[in-house]
């Protein structure tokens, strides 16, 4: 680790001060990516902003077909809320299968979201369920949040505060775990929502994505027999030593198919 | 009073210290005035080292020391020599053996490798030192694989060795073997690559050298499985000083399987660092580190082939091996892929003629030295793939096919073509148990409710044969202390296996006293004056030998004492409970009441002095044993996605005699876990063209976990004693090794074999197993 | 260095910490309880795992300064008054450790699992280990262990 100047305020408006005020800033969430990252100097921030004191950073309610998840929440206690797993089972079961126990006490969906990992589970939860990004700054829809890479919509000073999902008419994850590192070789969330059917993707792009001919497929026939025949082009996907394209782009097939029959 | 013997299993006395925290490994050890060592590595697989410019990083703040190759051979420091078994060629001439040094001199050869020593106050400061040592290298074209290596127009790492080339090696029986294949009805070959894999212990590599001005002695302490060799070569072959002067200890070793077992660098380097500081110098490898450097295991290309005849008798089997071993001949690197993997071809079968052949490449990549096995598991996988291919592809049965092909009991004694001297073993009868445990009968039902899930399933069972190996001698001393208790230092070495337990065991059962006054002592130079460490599934065939031979003295003069004390004469005294009886008076007298007499002038016969129950001896094994067994795995095979779960595993072992059951199921389980490793998640993979590691991490090279395994079931053979040693056992560490993989892969074979898939290559990652399927179709 | 204030094994301990300094590394060298071990540097292997506010956390994965303040337990602390834990004793009887590098991790992480479902069975288990790597036994004593110990939790 290189050396770095340690803040942990107890308001956004505290945070936003310190943030002001440093030159090359980074917040630190539930640290699960941010720390390992710096340990091995692959990022040199000049101060680290710990958010684990902000109250208005806290906080989960479901009611009214809305879950609403403080940004600062661990995927522990999303797993284990009886209120989420009421309002949508399939956030609670997505939240469960993050990391280990160790890392969802600690992770955070905040922290998940905002690092937009293109393996991560928790963007294709946001993406997949519609739901909206409450920031500092304004309210950001799932669809235009997560833009590339571990890039989002996100301004550098602008931090997550919140995320509201409304609650579909049934939804599920279907993960194909990397054996190593547990992260997702691809993930499909599917969700049947007011708005229509909803089929988002993980791990196996620069980052979570729709895929619309799923989705038509699903709307006129919401059945796993729907998807036969539709494949995400492998040129779109990523290759590594542990799936190639080609592997990623059948995986989606078979767990976009899986995750609607896990709806049930 | 806890009284046990041998046979029972005995909760472990070193895991109170360790559950609760207190165990002593290497980076839980500091010392007043302690400094830190961090090893630059090479970024490059092959590099020339142009210059190292080390004055500014010198300048930093807590630096004090920065050693580079030139610092090295300004020293006159001598290189580490292989101490392989195998030496020779073909040919006669000798391997060829570049120099090894502690550190890279003028060019790196793989990834990781070390190039420099930083030594700071402080791990940070060095850590922040080792990043700004500017070093400037002129790249060269890398090798990886090592049929690459040895092919024309390859890039050369040595300028005296052509070729890449280490040595080549046969065994066996050429023409015999020839004329078996030119007469067999049946002939199968396939190409079968054992993949590259790294042991992974829990706790990386690391160790703590201090230098004593006055004395001029060094202390190591090290996170190693053989402190006596490895001094050997720090001492002996680097630093030229006398053995003596080079105290080595290991602490609590968190696991080694092989890979602490060698003579590495940083330890040669930190013991200079600390000559050179005055100060004690700490390293400790990081995780990362560890794959870079850590030797690697199996790794080998192989063609293998099968002659049989229209019966299915097997007339003769063909291997022939291309092992790249990195760039070093290492500690014993050029063993595994020549005589390792050689002598235990063919398993338990009855082959009437075999042939090994080898050729042994340099490459670019970190070193290979022993892994669980070194060289057995490939035999045994490469024996049991070939049988299977063949069974596949000639319409045989599977299981009835290994049966039928069995050594039998009569056929024992017998040299196999190989010249492994099977003494004893009953392979039918631990066939026809695994066959047995396995459930059979319900096998039908489970296939019927995988298929319902739309999941194809598979069985294999695959019998092994191998041998133990390592240091053939192992010294064992007895201590007795006025005050009762009993200290056994021995110089073989745990790092998990429980020698804290089992040879305490050994002596106690031996010497009727109580298990928990004996204090065990291993891991110390000064503790024993020669020692072999841990490898080759060596512990109780030759220190528990040694343990044994140890309390037979004692016993022994316990006799002369026990008789003088009851008036007997010595030959009417018999040891037996504990207890010195004589045979014709019906007199007796306890142990401890021996042990007692022994400090006391006036209670010893003539010509025995007090203390003299004190024993110290060396055992030499005449001849390595033949630990066998029967695995047998279950397994379900998702055909959508390609996943495999082993869902039953059996396992048969013949260790010969069991000391402690509850220590033989831990080595059993373990190593069907690395085992399991080997066949469906761990690979070693370099990128051909930069030589860069891909999976230098644990994101990357994945491990086993908790819910990869299933529930195994396992039993011992104990029906087939061998007299090789008088314990009467015959080692358990690598059984799981040899059993699992192709227990596992043939099982996969099995539940895709209606597909038409007749081979995958390890590891059965999903991938590999859903194109499999997909070409099959 | 800033010091920071918090209960380690019970009691109220102050001592100074570096910015950069992990809490796995804190415990170990500044208050000397090196029963926690580090065995990575991706957060994968855990044997680092300690109860931070009665929570499992990987303490590699965590900076010192952030436990000001916190209730933390290691392995250290886990016995009381010389009396083993019912879950360490299950370890023991079992045979769920070889090396024993792993060890603390795995006993602090099986604590948590226990006292949070009395009830689990093998495969929550497995699963509830699945940021716990060992690589000497295989697991499966470890999970039979951690199936009687926590039993013996249940009282």
């Amino acid at each position: 680790m290189y050396e770095f100047q340690y803040h942990r305020p107890e308001s956004l408006d505290e945070a936003a001060k310190i943030f002001a005020g440093a030159d090359d800033p980074k917040f630190l969430a539930g640290g699960m990516t941010m720390i390992p990252v710096m340990k091995q100097r692959l990022a040199m921030p000049s101060d680290i902003i710990d958010l684990s004191r902000i109250g208005e950073l806290t906080g989960l309610s479901a009611g009214a077909g809305m879950v609403t998840i403080g940004a600062m929440t661990p995927h522990a206690e999303v797993a284990g809320s009886k209120e989420v797993e009421k309002a949508i089972p399939a956030l609670a079961a997505l939240a469960g299968g993050i990391g280990d126990p160790a890392v969802r006490n600690r992770g955070t969906i905040g922290g998940s979201i905002a690092n937009n990992d293109p393996s991560a589970d928790y963007p294709a939860a946001v993406l997949g369920l519609n739901a909206t990004v409450h920031t500092t700054a304004r309210d950001i829809a799932a669809d235009a949040f997560f833009t590339d890479m571990f890039e989002t919509a996100l301004e550098d000073d602008e931090l997550i505060t919140r995320v509201s999902f409304p609650a579909p008419e049934k939804a599920a994850y279907a993960k194909f775990a990397n054996p190593a590192s547990r992260y997702a070789t691809a993930g499909v969330f599917v969700a049947k929502t007011a708005t229509g059917i909803r089929v988002a993707v993980t791990g196996a792009g620069a980052c979570v994505f729709r895929v619309e001919a799923m989705e038509q497929a699903l709307s006129k026939d919401f059945s796993p027999g729907a998807l036969d025949g539709i494949a995400v082009p492998a040129d779109e996907l990523n290759a590594d030593i542990h799936a190639s394209a080609e592997y990623r782009s059948h995986l989606i097939g078979v767990l976009a198919r899986r995750a609607v029959l896990q709806t049930g | 009073m806890e009284k046990f013997g041998i046979g029972q299993g005995i909760r472990r006395h070193e895991d109170f210290r360790f559950l609760s925290g207190k165990g002593t490994y290497i980076d839980d050890i500091t010392h007043d005035g302690m400094v830190h060592a961090v090893v630059v590595r090479s970024p490059h697989a092959h590099a020339k080292i142009v210059a190292i410019e080390a004055q500014s990083a010198m300048a930093m703040p807590g630096v004090l020391l920065i050693v580079t190759g030139e610092d090295w051979t300004r020293e006159g420091f001598g290189t580490m020599p292989t101490k392989s078994a195998v030496q020779k060629k073909i040919d006669g001439t000798p391997l060829n053996q570049p120099p090894r040094h502690a550190l890279a001199i003028d060019t790196a050869r793989y990834v990781g490798e070390p190039v420099a020593l930083v030594v700071a106050e402080t791990e940070m400061q060095a850590v922040d030192a080792a990043e700004a040592l500017d070093i400037d290298y002129d790249e060269l074209d890398a090798v990886v694989d090592p049929v690459k290596a040895l092919a024309p127009g390859a890039p050369q790492l040595w300028d005296d060795i052509p070729g890449n080339f280490c040595l080549d090696f046969e065994l066996g029986d050429k023409d015999g073997t020839q004329a078996a294949f030119a007469s067999a009805d049946h002939v199968v070959s396939l190409a079968i690559e054992n993949n590259r894999v790294t042991a992974v212990p829990l706790e990386t590599r690391g160790a703590i050298a201090s230098y004593d001005p006055e004395t001029e002695n060094y202390l190591l302490e090290n996170a190693t499985q053989n402190v006596h060799a490895n001094r050997a070569t720090f001492a002996g072959d680097v630093l030229n000083i006398p053995e003596e002067q080079l105290h080595h200890i290991a602490p609590d070793v968190g696991g080694g399987f092989g890979a602490k077992n060698s003579a590495y660098g940083e330890p040669a380097l930190i013991l200079y660092a600390a000559k050179r500081t005055g100060r004690p110098v700490k390293w400790i490898n990081q995780r990362g580190e560890s794959f870079l450097s850590d030797t690697h295991g199996r790794g080998q290309l192989s063609t293998v082939e099968l002659a049989l005849d229209k019966d299915g008798t097997f007339r003769a089997l063909r291997t022939s091996t291309i092992g790249g071993i990195g760039c070093y001949c290492w500690t014993v690197g050029p063993f595994t892929p020549s005589g390792g993997a050689a002598r235990t071809q063919g398993g338990p079968y009855n082959f009437p003629a075999m042939y090994y052949s080898s050729k042994v490449a340099f490459t670019n990549t970190a070193p290979m030295d022993p892994y669980r096995g070194a060289g057995r598991p490939e035999a045994s996988f490469q024996t049991e793939r070939i049988i299977d291919y063949a069974a596949r592809t000639l319409g045989f049965d599977p299981v009835e096919l290994r049966r039928r092909n069995l050594m039998t009991p009569d056929m024992l004694p017998r040299k196999t073509p190989m010249g492994l001297d099977v003494d004893s073993g009953n392979f039918p009868e631990v066939f026809d148990r695994t066959l047995a445990m396995s459930d059979r009968a319900g096998y039908r039902a489970r296939v019927a409710a995988s298929a319902e899930k739309g999941i194809r399933r598979g069985f294999a069972i695959a019998p092994y044969m191998e041998c133990t190996g390592g240091g053939p001698k192992e010294f064992a001393g007895v201590d007795f202390g006025r005050d009762g208790t009993v200290t056994l230092r021995v110089g073989s070495q745990s790092t998990g296996m429980g020698h804290e337990t089992s040879m305490p065991q050994i002596l106690a059962a031996e010497l009727g006293i109580d298990f928990d006054r004996v204090t065990y002592v291993q891991g110390d130079t000064e503790a024993t004056p020669i020692g072999g460490g841990h490898g080759g599934s060596r512990n109780l065939e030759v220190g528990g030998n040694a343990v044994l031979q140890a309390a037979r003295e004692i016993t022994a003069k316990g006799k002369r004492i026990a008789a003088h004390l009851l008036n007997s004469n010595e030959d009417d005294i018999d040891f037996a409970d504990g207890a010195f009886k004589d045979v014709k008076t019906g007199q007796s007298i306890a142990m401890d009441d021996v042990i007692e007499a022994s400090f006391e002038t006036g209670r010893l016969p003539e010509a025995m002095d007090p203390g003299c129950l004190d024993t110290g001896t060396v055992y030499e094994r005449e001849i390595i044993t033949i630990p066998n067994g029967c695995h047998a795995a279950e397994v379900e095979v998702d055909p959508e996605t390609g996943a495999v779960r082993v869902e039953r595993f059996w396992a048969v072992d013949d260790f010969g005699k069991i000391i402690n059951p509850l220590l033989a199921d831990g080595q059993v389980m373990g190593g069907v876990a690395q085992g399991l490793g080997q066949a469906l998640l761990e690979e070693i993979v370099y990128d051909e063209d930069s030589g860069q590691l891909l999976t230098g991490s644990l994101m990357d090279y994945a491990l086993p976990r908790a819910d990869d395994l299933p529930e195994m079931k396992i039993a011992y053979f104990e029906d087939a004693p061998t007299a090789k040693n008088p314990l009467g056992v015959k080692g358990a560490g690598e059984a799981g090794c040899c059993g699992a993989p192709p227990a596992i892969v043939n099982a996969v074979i099995d539940a895709l074999a209606p597909d038409g898939v007749r081979h995958i290559e390890m590891p059965l990652t999903p991938e590999k197993v859903w194109r499999a399927i997909a070409s099959a179709r | 260095m800033p010091t920071i204030s918090l209960t380690v094994n019970g009691k109220p301990v102050s001592a100074e910490a570096d910015t950069r300094q992990l809490l796995s590394v804190f415990l170990r060298e500044q208050l000397g309880l090196t029963g926690t071990h580090i065995g990575c540097d991706t957060s994968q292997c855990g044997v680092c795992v300690i109860h931070v506010d009665g929570k499992a956390v990987k303490s590699c994965t965590m900076l010192a300064l952030q436990a000001d303040g916190a209730d933390v337990t290691t392995i250290e602390g886990l016995a009381s008054e010389g009396e083993m834990h019912p879950m360490q004793e299950a370890f023991r009887d079992h045979h769920a450790l070889q090396c024993g590098f792993c060890t603390p991790g795995m006993v602090m992480m099986s604590v948590v699992l226990a006292r949070d479902n009395p009830d689990l069975d093998d495969d929550a288990i497995r699963h509830g280990l699945e940021g716990n790597l060992c690589r000497c036994t295989g697991y499966q004593n470890i999970i039979h262990a951690v199936r009687a110990g926590a039993k013996a939790m249940k009282g």
